[in-house]
């Protein structure tokens, strides 16, 4: 059946998921392959194409850690977002180092795989390597090694926080875009926290005095009143 | 020479047969010492008594050895038997928190698949968002607890003033605290107030469920406060209340995983609020402690203290 809306291919053991989230994802105006497994998730990726990829990380067969590092491997550079199980921070950092283009913990509102999804295809470059995959970041004079958890600024190691560092990597993989401070929150913890947006804005601060940012000019980070931040530096990707 | 060669001897033989031979351990090991003491030539009788007092001191420290490593052991029984205990309240707890708003879920999926009234749907529809709320909370917290568990936290300095302000701004979205005055204490002298070495997302979090939890227990006529003192050595945090008080068979136990006090059993919450205090103080080297009143004056004070600065 010939279409024109953006094809999605979900991965998904669980058929209570696929199945629920599936006719969600069409009435959004996609349409979605489902598949129950990452052998499969490699296969239909291979010779559909799709415009994006959502991977369960438990599944049968080939989990879909594997199935995203082989995807990389044959060079597919599909965007690509990881549903996983764990809140732990060390689940998110092997989702991103993976070359997923974003994470979603389990359980989430349907609602927000949609805004990530939507998100993600903004961003995409087709073909190309996506910022999340990249291992050195460089915006004007400010570059960031994720491979070695390195930030430098005219060639000067900055020492953050490692909370400020994952911000910081964070606004840095997303150019562009507003970034809400709950966002912020959760990428730090990876869990749902107290609201305090001072929390964000006192690591904010942080970031700023380190990258020598004037909130009032900035040349990296913008607030956006009453929404958030916004990495507004073009980011180059690189390896 | 005999005397020091009667000395090595016996106390060779003193600790060597007991780890050698544990059945000769009830031997008389001073009797054994004054044999090998007079085949050496020119044995005296001091070499024998030196050799005897220094066995009966090789063995009084083995049997003392013996005795503490029995303690420990039963020591570590206990410890073993408590953690399964705690373990098996949990796994119990956990199952009937998990049980509630499952039911809920069930019912109102049953309701919303007979129901022919869009009112009657639409109320299914509320009750099911409320237990999915209900399971995702108790997810969420779980999930912090474990995290808390591996997680190396921030130490950096943390302003008490500071960080008590933000807590009240945030708490006072929560819809229960509409109409609901919080105060915050904090001395004027010394200034500035000493700091925490800690992590500050951290201490939110655990200031934040005491007032929560503050909250949930009182009503809009009483009032609740939020005070730091030091006294040079730690920093004190409190959230003190004019509720209700804790009912005394309670206070020990509510900082247990999942505990629900009797008069806890109703209100809102996945039943880890206070696990996570407890933890989060823990992870900063303090301690926190709660009392409570039913009688007049009533009220409950709970109490983290921190290492200062």
């Amino acid at each position: 059946m010939p279409h024109n809306r953006p094809t999605i291919l979900l991965a998904d053991d669980d058929p209570t998921i696929a199945d629920s989230l599936a006719p969600f994802l069409e009435r959004a105006g996609f349409h979605v392959l489902v598949v129950s497994d990452g052998v499969g998730a490699l296969e239909k990726a291979q010779a559909h194409r799709p415009e994006l990829i959502i991977l369960d990380v438990l599944m049968p067969r080939m989990d879909g850690r594997e199935t995203l590092r082989r995807l990389r491997k044959a060079n597919l550079w599909t965007p690509t977002i990881l549903l996983t199980q764990v809140g732990a921070a060390s689940e998110r950092a092997l989702a991103l180092e993976e070359g997923a283009d974003d994470y979603l913990n389990k359980p989430f509102d349907p609602h927000e795989l949609l805004a990530r999804i939507r998100a993600v295809l903004r961003r995409a470059r087709p073909g190309e390597r996506s910022l999340s995959a990249a291992w050195l970041l460089t915006a004007h004079d400010l570059t960031l090694d994720r491979r070695a958890r390195r930030v430098t600024l005219s060639g000067k190691t900055l020492e953050l926080t490692p909370k400020a560092y994952a911000v910081l990597e964070h606004l840095m993989t997303h150019p562009d875009e507003a970034v809400t401070r709950e966002r912020l929150l959760d990428v730090v913890w990876g869990w749902e926290y107290p609201a305090g947006t001072r929390t964000v804005d006192t690591r904010m601060a942080e970031l700023r005095r380190a990258l020598n940012d004037d909130p009032a000019e900035p040349r990296f980070i913008e607030t956006i009143p009453g929404e958030g931040y916004r990495f507004i530096a073009p980011v180059h990707g690189e390896g | 020479m005999p005397f020091l060669i009667g000395l090595i001897l016996s106390a060779l033989v003193g600790v060597l047969l007991p780890t050698i031979y544990p059945v000769l351990s009830s031997v008389d090991f001073g009797t054994v010492a004054f044999v090998f003491g007079v085949t050496i030539r020119n044995s005296s009788v001091v070499a024998f008594f030196f050799g005897f007092i220094v066995t009966a001191a090789v063995l009084a420290v083995y049997y003392w050895d013996r005795r503490r490593t029995a303690q420990a052991q039963t020591m570590y029984a206990d410890y073993l038997q408590d953690t399964n205990q705690k373990r098996r309240n949990f796994l119990r707890r956990l199952d009937h928190e998990i049980k509630n708003p499952l039911t809920g879920l069930r019912a109102a999926l049953v309701n919303l698949q007979e129901a022919r009234e869009n009112e009657e749907r639409a109320r299914a529809v509320t009750n099911a968002g409320r237990a999915l709320e209900r399971l995702t909370r108790l997810l969420t917290d779980l999930r912090k607890l474990s995290d808390l568990e591996e997680r190396t936290i921030e130490r950096f300095p943390v302003d008490v003033p500071d960080l008590l302000e933000d807590v009240v701004t945030a708490v006072k979205i929560l819809p229960v605290c509409k109409g609901r005055e919080i105060s915050v204490l904090i001395p004027k002298v010394p200034s500035p107030f000493p700091t925490i070495i800690g992590d500050r997302d951290l201490l939110v979090l655990a200031v934040y469920n005491l007032v929560e939890n503050a909250l949930k227990f009182t009503s809009v006529e009483d009032s609740i406060e939020v005070r730091a003192l030091e006294d040079g050595r730690a920093i004190a945090i409190e959230v003190a209340d004019s509720g209700t008080g804790i009912p005394a068979e309670d206070v020990s136990k509510i900082f247990e995983e999942l505990y629900r006090g009797s008069n806890a059993r109703s209100t809102e919450g996945s039943g880890l609020g206070l696990a996570l205090v407890h933890r989060i103080v823990t992870l900063h080297r303090g301690g926190v402690g709660v009392r409570s009143s039913q009688a007049e004056p009533r009220g409950t004070v709970f109490t983290m203290r921190l290492p200062r600065n």
